[in-house]
């Protein structure tokens, strides 16, 4: 069990050692969490939906083959999510809560903080601004452990495509974040 | 180099991905057009900008909400295999008997009702002496606690819970459980029954000294979340000691070195 692959932890998993998903749960629980939460929702909607992804982890073992990147497959899963659950609340009208921006962060140094406070806001409202599909490759491009492949295999395209994607979002937040720095 | 060469290009220099010739031969391409060096250093600066991007970090109830749910279904996993397990065993072999004690309690319930009409005797009140079910309750638990089947000791953990006061004798029971059963989920529910009394000392102190005796890594997750919770400096020496085990997890290792350091 010692230094066991994420892959080999969800073989485990399938072949009915639901223990694993402790420990599978243990290394990603914080990186679903910042993907939720920096797709727009707030903390306590962010920590219901990395919970539904091991729920449906759980649900769907059987159907994992181990073939690919075990983050690719769970991020995969983690933006159905995050698309379903989208979805609802637009059906519902339900108020999602707090948006990031909204949140308060905890930053050292007065001015620092001030600044990088200021920076947040522009940026969290940048993103706000975004298309879906954009803000969700940037996000995803945070992870300097996804390979563009990685990335390719989660939104369903190629990886040069994936790179298309990430430059383009990266210009287009470049350039809406410029408009509100100046407003 | 056209724009879609340059857009796949610039990423692939900045996510680090390009071989070192590939990699001097772009630097050379950008020396000499000035317009895509900015676009570049733009680009580098807004990638930088997203990765530094916070997020806070999840609540404590997160880990006790995915945890817990963990813990249901490997109990009704446990639970589906062993009814399936008694009635492929009954089923095939007994099934005129299975018959008969049918008809026998459908006669049994027909003429109970008929004499329950015919004598509409006035209500018997029941006094519930709270003391002897508290009682009754633990002796039910300490039995329970000895049974070999690990869904009647799971059993007789939910029956501690809903004793209101235990006595010694059942939380010593608990705690042998949570050292020597051979069931994870035992334990775990043990765990769970036990940190109702977590204000006694010997709760503590019994806590404290079954981490080295826990093997599975969902019991030493659990133990060392619930000892950050109590903030029990006396559980430090025992998560150190644990962690000079070779054979122990390297996510646990890192769970209990936060542990550590948040008690500490």
């Amino acid at each position: 069990m010692h230094d066991l692959t994420d892959k080999a932890l969800m073989l485990k998993v399938k072949s009915g050692d639901l223990d694993k998903l402790g420990l599978l749960y243990e290394r990603h629980k914080k990186r679903l969490f910042g993907f939720f939460y920096n797709l727009g929702n707030n903390p306590s909607i962010s920590e219901d939906l990395v919970q539904n992804v091991f729920v449906r982890m759980m649900k769907y073992r059987s159907s994992y083959t181990g073939e690919g990147s075990f983050t690719a497959w769970m991020f995969r899963m983690a933006r159905n999510i995050n698309y379903d659950h989208h979805q609802k609340v637009a059906k519902f009208r339900i108020n999602s809560g707090v948006t990031p921006e909204e949140v308060k962060m905890e930053v050292e140094g007065l001015s620092d903080r001030l600044d990088k406070e200021e920076n947040t806001r522009i940026l969290n409202k940048a993103l706000a601004k975004l298309s879906h599909g954009e803000r969700e490759v940037l996000v995803l491009s945070k992870y300097r452990e996804l390979k563009f492949r990685e990335i390719g295999e989660i939104l369903g395209c190629s990886e040069g495509a994936a790179k298309v994607r990430v430059h383009r979002a990266l210009k287009e937040l470049k350039r809406t974040f410029l408009e509100l720095e100046i407003v | 180099m056209d724009k879609e060469q340059f857009e796949i290009q610039a990423m692939e220099y900045l996510s680090g991905a390009m071989t070192d010739e590939r990699k001097s031969d772009f630097e050379t391409f950008i020396g000499k057009h000035p317009s895509f060096k900015i676009e570049l250093q733009e680009l580098q600066d807004t990638l930088e900008m997203i990765k530094a991007m916070d997020a806070p970090e999840p609540s404590a109830k997160m880990d006790t909400v995915f945890f817990s749910a963990l813990s249901e279904e490997l109990d009704r996993k446990k639970a589906r295999r062993s009814d399936s397990g008694l009635l492929k065993y009954l089923w095939p072999v007994q099934k005129p008997q299975w018959v008969f004690g049918v008809i026998v309690l459908c006669l049994g319930l027909a003429i109970g009702y008929l004499l329950n009409n015919q004598n509409s005797a006035e209500p018997i009140e029941v006094v519930t002496q709270d003391d002897e079910t508290e009682s009754m309750r633990q002796k039910l638990v300490l039995t329970l606690l000895e049974q070999p089947s690990a869904n009647q000791r799971l059993q007789g953990v939910s029956e501690a819970n809903k004793i209101g006061q235990a006595d010694e004798i059942v939380i010593r029971a608990l705690l042998q459980t949570l050292n020597n059963d051979s069931n994870v989920n035992v334990r775990l529910a043990a765990i769970e029954s036990l940190t109702n009394y977590v204000d006694r000392p010997e709760v503590r102190q019994g806590l404290v000294q079954s981490i080295p005796n826990q093997e599975s890594p969902i019991l030493q997750i659990t133990l060392a979340n619930l000892m950050v919770a109590l903030q029990e400096k006396a559980s430090v020496e025992p998560f150190k000691e644990l962690l000079k085990e070779k054979k122990l997890d390297t996510m646990v290792k890192k769970k209990l070195q936060n542990s550590i350091e948040s008690i500490i």
